[in-house]
């Protein structure tokens, strides 16, 4: 019996085109737009040593304070990674600025009396050398200043320019590139495993009888609803599982968005995500005696703004939401499924992880207790 | 000039009641007329058949109590059914029928009364009382992501857990309401008589004992009305029992063995058709067509006939009723000849439920409305 209903069910909710769409088309379509939108800003994101000039002036030779700090942050360390800068000398001016047109460096730096970069393009690489040399200009003649009161104090000085400078680069400390882009994806995958609200809330009411003829149908068989409605509800998040698990796969393999290789794990998080839209879908299905129309209004409506608070349209909403109101992150179901994949990717350890897979898991029980509280009773008082 | 008449007999056996048709009436009607007097026949023999057996109760309800807030739904209902019957019951709308049903089919809650079905008390939980019990529902109950064939499958595996004689019944329910085919349609792509036929096909593929149908033929053609009607009285010759609820006297009068006539949530009058119109005063209803003359000018004159229990007009036609026992019509034809007035359509017929249930609660049984 289980069998047949499990399978009839796979059958009539494949073909519900509508189902389809919310829970698995509009998130492929919503995640191709989120790459169309964000393929200029994801070179930006990931960071690379820049290759700078420098041009072997007179000047140059002669401002050990400068080639210091250069070498300082040309060096890599064990704590920062690859270093900032990879820095090539030019014997001339010429040279230089041919190797900045063929695009062998971002930019190149000539000493005079002071320093002046020069660059072709603008970008990050170039912003970050701006930074420097405005950052060393400054430094430089603080430091003159306070050389020129108390000579004794130069050596101690250098040192601690080049710590900061080291200390600049350590941005690149992580296992992972920083990258705000996989919170718009992670947000998209709760949004998307919420959707599945949509097949709980349809198993719900194809079994009640005050909801629909095919529930009053199912009620007068011979077999207690709650095993039909058991396997149902299988059947429902083996559909939305498959459905968030060739999400997942267009994300990783057709946008190149990387999840980083902990499968077994991003697998769990998954189902845990689906078994949570589809227990939130049949318990709304279950509590609310209106009509479909308004049912789907409020999942839709519900999803969206969990989603939002996840950072689904704006990335910085999740980390404000949970800051403001720090509950947030334990009873938001969207914020619990993207957190989890963010763990994964940023984490080395898997405490996060587990305790929002958890919370996960005790959401879909606590809303199957509530649907079960509802859909025990046997008949009803007006259908 | 008298249009030509032609006699059609109500009951084949006695060819007591005739009603004329006119020639200009179409075939379609004539032969309508001949179906309903084919199941008219066959339900008689049938009831004279279940009589003879003594049928057992198949269905028991007594003083059944139903309210939804200060409206009482069904009052002190009480409701035989034996087996082998197909017993109507007939009411307007909000009479209480579907009430009546749900309750008796534990779908609904009720305030008092008990309910036995097979001789075993109805509960929500009485798994081996439903599997015996086939339900048609007013509305159509069917999966729309589901193939015709795929559906009747599914509804019947919920009785039937063996696949392979599920699959004969499957395919003898698809024969019995002629989709075959239809059976790899989806069910947005048929039309209404067909769709109303996959949901009797989903009510009765597993072979009920007990067949339940509310209103099954509500917003159906004729054509698949009559299909449905002939189908309910080939499901009761082959052993199901049946409860009919309709608010259609016409199709009760048709196929029902016996009558239960609704108002106000309980039973007025029960008994076979003939038992019921038995129970009141008017015996014919001629309607007469004036060609040329005033209608009313001529009431006092039909009024002053033997055994006229009431005369009418509506707009050039006289609605004449006579008494019970007594047939008036080639009387009132002979008289009006004699002063010359030229008639037009000419009807005559029995007395219908909806006379009966007229005289009995002053309303009319299609909309309620008091009379």
């Amino acid at each position: 019996m289980f069998w047949h209903n499990f399978s009839y069910s796979l059958k009539s909710n494949v073909r519900d085109k509508q189902l389809i769409f919310w829970t698995l088309a509009f998130p492929v379509i919503l995640g191709s737009l989120f790459g169309l939108a964000f393929s200029n800003l994801s070179g930006t994101d990931v960071f690379d040593t820049i290759q700078i000039g420098v041009v072997n002036t007179q000047a140059y030779q002669a401002d050990t304070a400068f080639q210091t700090t250069l070498a300082a942050v040309s060096k890599s360390d064990n704590t920062a990674g690859d270093p900032l800068f990879a820095v090539t000398q030019y014997a001339s001016l010429e040279e230089a600025t041919k190797a900045l047109t063929d695009g062998n460096i971002s930019g190149y730096i000539m000493e005079d009396s002071t320093l002046h970069l020069y660059i072709r393009s603008s970008g990050l690489n170039q912003t970050i050398m701006k930074e420097f040399t405005d950052w060393y200009l400054q430094a430089s003649s603080a430091v003159s200043s306070i050389v020129a009161q108390n000579p004794s104090s130069a050596s101690e000085i250098s040192g601690i320019l080049s710590k900061n400078i080291t200390y600049i680069s350590e941005t690149k400390s992580n296992t992972n590139a920083p990258n705000d882009m996989l919170t718009y994806y992670y947000a998209l995958i709760a949004m998307a495993c919420m959707y599945g609200s949509f097949l709980g809330m349809k198993q719900v009411m194809t079994v009640q009888a005050n909801q629909t003829p095919t529930g009053a149908r199912i009620h007068l068989a011979p077999l207690n609803k709650l095993k039909i409605f058991a396997s149902s509800l299988c059947a429902a998040t083996l559909i939305q599982y498959i459905s968030i698990l060739i999400l997942i796969g267009y994300l990783a393999f057709v946008l190149k968005i990387d999840f980083g290789n902990q499968l077994g794990y991003i697998l769990l998080a998954s189902f845990a995500g689906c078994c949570t839209g589809v227990s939130f879908g049949a318990m709304v299905g279950a509590l609310s005696k209106k009509g479909e129309g308004v049912k789907t209004g409020i999942i839709i409506s519900l999803s969206m703004l969990m989603s939002f608070l996840a950072g689904l349209m704006v990335a910085q909403v999740k980390y404000e939401a949970v800051k403001s109101l720090p509950i947030l992150a334990y009873i938001n179901p969207a914020n619990l499924i993207a957190d989890s994949f963010y763990a994964l990717y940023y984490y080395n350890t898997y405490g996060r992880f587990f305790t929002n897979v958890g919370f996960l898991f005790g959401f879909s029980l606590l809303f199957y207790f509530i649907v079960f509280l509802v859909m025990r009773r046997q008949n009803y008082a007006s259908l | 000039m008298l249009p030509e008449l032609v006699p059609f007999y109500h009951d084949r056996d006695s060819k007591k009641h005739m009603t004329f048709v006119t020639i200009s009436q179409d075939i379609c009607h004539w032969d309508m007329m001949l179906r309903f007097d084919t199941l008219k026949t066959t339900k008689r023999v049938l009831y004279r058949r279940r009589k003879r057996q003594g049928g057992n109760m198949i269905v028991k309800v007594s003083n059944l109590v139903k309210r939804y807030g200060d409206l009482i739904a069904l009052d002190h209902f009480k409701l035989d059914v034996a087996e082998g019957e197909i017993f109507g019951l007939l009411g307007p709308n909000g009479s209480g029928k579907t009430t009546a049903i749900n309750c008796i089919l534990s779908l609904l809650t009720f305030d008092k009364g008990e309910i036995e079905v097979f001789d075993k008390k109805m509960t929500p939980s009485s798994y081996d009382l439903k599997k015996d019990i086939g339900v048609i529902m007013q509305n159509v109950a069917v999966i729309e992501e589901l193939t015709v064939y795929e559906n009747i499958d599914f509804f019947c595996g919920l009785y039937v857990p063996d696949k392979e004689i599920r699959k004969n019944l499957v395919k003898e329910a698809i024969d019995f309401v002629g989709l075959g085919d239809f059976t790899k349609f989806y069910p947005k792509k048929l039309s209404g008589g067909l769709l109303r036929r996959l949901n009797i096909a989903c009510g009765i593929a597993h072979k009920p004992r007990l067949i339940i149908l509310d209103e099954p033929t509500v917003a159906v053609d004729p054509q698949s009305r009559n299909n449905i009607l002939e189908g309910i009285v080939r499901l009761n010759r082959e052993g199901a029992t049946v409860i009919y609820t309709s608010h259609y006297m016409e199709e009760v009068e048709q196929i029902c063995t016996r009558i239960g006539i609704m108002d106000k949530g309980r039973i007025v009058a029960m008994g076979t058709n003939e038992e019921l119109k038995g129970m009141i005063r008017v015996g014919e209803k001629i309607s007469i067509e004036f060609l040329a003359a005033d209608p009313k000018d001529y009431v006092e004159f039909v009024e002053s006939m033997p055994y006229i229990a009431a005369v009418e007009v509506q707009d050039r036609t006289m609605l004449i009723k006579t008494e019970r026992g007594h047939n008036g019509l080639s009387t009132i034809l002979t008289e009006l000849q004699t002063k010359s007035i030229k008639v037009g359509r000419v009807y005559c017929e029995l007395p219908t439920l909806n006379d009966v249930f007229l005289e009995i609660t002053g309303k009319e049984l299609r909309d309620g409305k008091e009379k």
